[in-house]
């Protein structure tokens, strides 16, 4: 479970990014946060995947509170999270199986369990044929997808996405947001970052609004 | 395996499979190291085969002894049989004082000296050549002659060997300064190439510590590659200064013959290789760790 108690984030020689926030995120939930560009929806990511500490308030993730944790415990929180970053955050220099190798080898697996497990979440995103491409020679969608099997592969309670079909045409959108509704039906935690309105409405999850990193209460969406 | 070992093993792979990948440029960085180490390995070899000369050059230093003016030949007879039993003493010869005037007075700038003279104002003396190497048998064996009745003086002669080890001991700090200089030069190209290296690596640390990486997870593969440019410079060092010195020898041993002496420079032997190699991988892990605290986490938190 996550909870965001009146949160507030100020970056330095700027106004407020998220402004007393509180929201309550159950387990196994799929909730999207929408709003438009620069409402704050990226910081209240990061305070979520303790990327980033709140200026004040308090972030409850699984009831550890993130804000009061030593610097030397965030890396272990963060790996309870699975992310799907804005801009992919893709190495480049690697072929797609070592992209998703990554997060495996920050948790100390490797070998042939890793292997397993790496062709498992390249198979989920329908990359397993790619495995020794270069990301650079995927297409939008199909980086999109690599993004995602490297934030699953380990296996996550809580997977979080920016922006997850930001830039794909209406056919890969679906396909992602396809993707995301079946790793929550496995028990996941799904939480979906959008400008697209419309898109998450259809979806009929719970949604929260922000404007100018001020936080509108969640609406059931009809 | 525990975790630990999981951890080292999965640094350790990837500093390799770096270096593999950048073959070339890894072979020129640990060059470039290897180089600055060269240098004062050599210094050391060529002092060390110098004190070796030292050592064995002791065997023909020489002990004087000078008698009491005017002793019986009984008291002589006496020192004579106690360095005819003495297993450190090789040979000896005694030259009495009448002897020693006669060669004295073998030159005639001398003679003029010696013709004032009223009487002989030599000592009778003991020249004794000595079987050991061991300094302290050495200065042992003086005190006990020192002791001897009717020996006034003894003398070692050793002024030259003196001189040689002054020559050493500046050799010797000379080389110090050469391996202060040189390890700051190593220092500098490590912790260069560590920044470098962090630099081309920047998204993937940055990605890495958004998913989870802890700081030492991040950290421990340049600490690695640091000590292993230090090794493989260590290594490359050891090689550099074997080929210098087998390429004197020949002229240096060929120069000894002339001298109808046996002498050439040494090659590194175990110690020097571990210490060389010890020495360049602690610099190495110093600097990298330094280039790494500095660089590494200025951006993210």
């Amino acid at each position: 479970m996550i909870v965001l108690d009146n949160v507030t984030k100020r970056y330095p020689s700027s106004q407020e990014a998220l402004s007393n926030a509180s929201l309550t995120i159950e387990q196994g939930e799929m909730v999207y946060v929408t709003g438009h560009s620069g409402a704050g929806k990226s910081t209240l990511l990061k305070m979520i995947a303790a990327i980033e500490r709140p200026t004040s308030g308090t972030v409850l993730i699984n009831n550890q509170n993130v804000s009061k944790l030593r610097p030397s415990a965030l890396p272990y929180i963060r790996r309870k999270f699975g992310l799907v970053f804005q801009d992919h955050k893709l190495l480049y220099d690697r072929n797609c199986y070592h992209n998703v190798a990554l997060p495996l080898s920050i948790n100390g697996i490797t070998g042939e369990d890793a292997g397993k497990r790496i062709r498992a979440a390249l198979d989920k995103v329908g990359l397993l044929n790619k495995e020794k491409a270069m990301p650079i020679t995927l297409s939008g969608g199909e980086q999109q997808r690599l993004a995602i099997a490297r934030a699953v592969v380990s296996r996550p309670a809580i997977l979080i996405a920016d922006e997850p079909t930001g830039n794909l045409d209406k056919n890969y959108a679906d396909d992602i947001l396809d993707l995301f509704n079946a790793f929550q039906q496995v028990g996941a935690t799904v939480i979906i970052a959008t400008h697209d309105a419309l898109g998450a409405a259809r979806k009929q999850h719970k949604i929260f609004h922000l404007d100018h990193g001020r936080l509108t209460q969640p609406e059931a969406s009809a | 395996m525990s975790a630990w070992l999981i951890q080292q093993s999965q640094a350790l792979r990837l500093v390799l499979s770096r270096f593999r990948h950048n073959l070339l440029s890894t072979a020129f960085i640990s060059l470039a190291i290897a180089v600055s180490l060269a240098l004062p390995v050599i210094v050391y070899l060529i002092l060390d085969s110098f004190s070796g000369v030292t050592t064995t050059l002791k065997s023909e230093s020489n002990i004087n002894i000078f008698l009491e003016p005017n002793i019986d030949n009984t008291v002589r007879d006496s020192i004579h049989n106690i360095l005819a039993s003495h297993t450190t003493i090789e040979s000896f010869t005694f030259v009495p004082k009448e002897k020693a005037l006669e060669q004295l007075a073998q030159t005639t700038a001398n003679q003029n000296i010696l013709a004032g003279l009223d009487h002989n104002p030599l000592p009778d003396a003991f020249f004794i050549q000595l079987s050991t190497l061991d300094s302290q048998s050495i200065s042992a064996l003086t005190e006990q002659l020192r002791t001897i009745d009717g020996v006034a003086e003894v003398q070692i002669d050793n002024a030259w060997l003196k001189r040689l080890n002054y020559l050493l001991t500046i050799g010797k700090k000379a080389m110090f300064v050469l391996v202060i200089l040189l390890g700051f030069a190593v220092f500098a190209v490590i912790g260069n190439t560590i920044r470098m290296q962090i630099l081309t690596q920047q998204e993937e640390i940055e990605v890495s510590q958004l998913i989870g990486a802890t700081k030492s997870f991040i950290r421990r593969p340049f600490l690695y590659a640091g000590a292993a440019y230090g090794m493989i410079g260590g290594l490359f060092a050891l090689l550099i200064s074997s080929g210098v010195i087998l390429l004197f020898n020949q002229s240096i041993s060929a120069l000894a013959s002339e001298y109808q002496t046996k002498f050439s420079l040494h090659l590194p032997d175990f110690n020097v290789f571990l210490t060389t190699c010890l020495i360049a991988m602690i610099i190495g892990l110093l600097s990298a760790y330094l280039a790494v605290s500095k660089s590494l986490f200025k951006s993210i938190n």
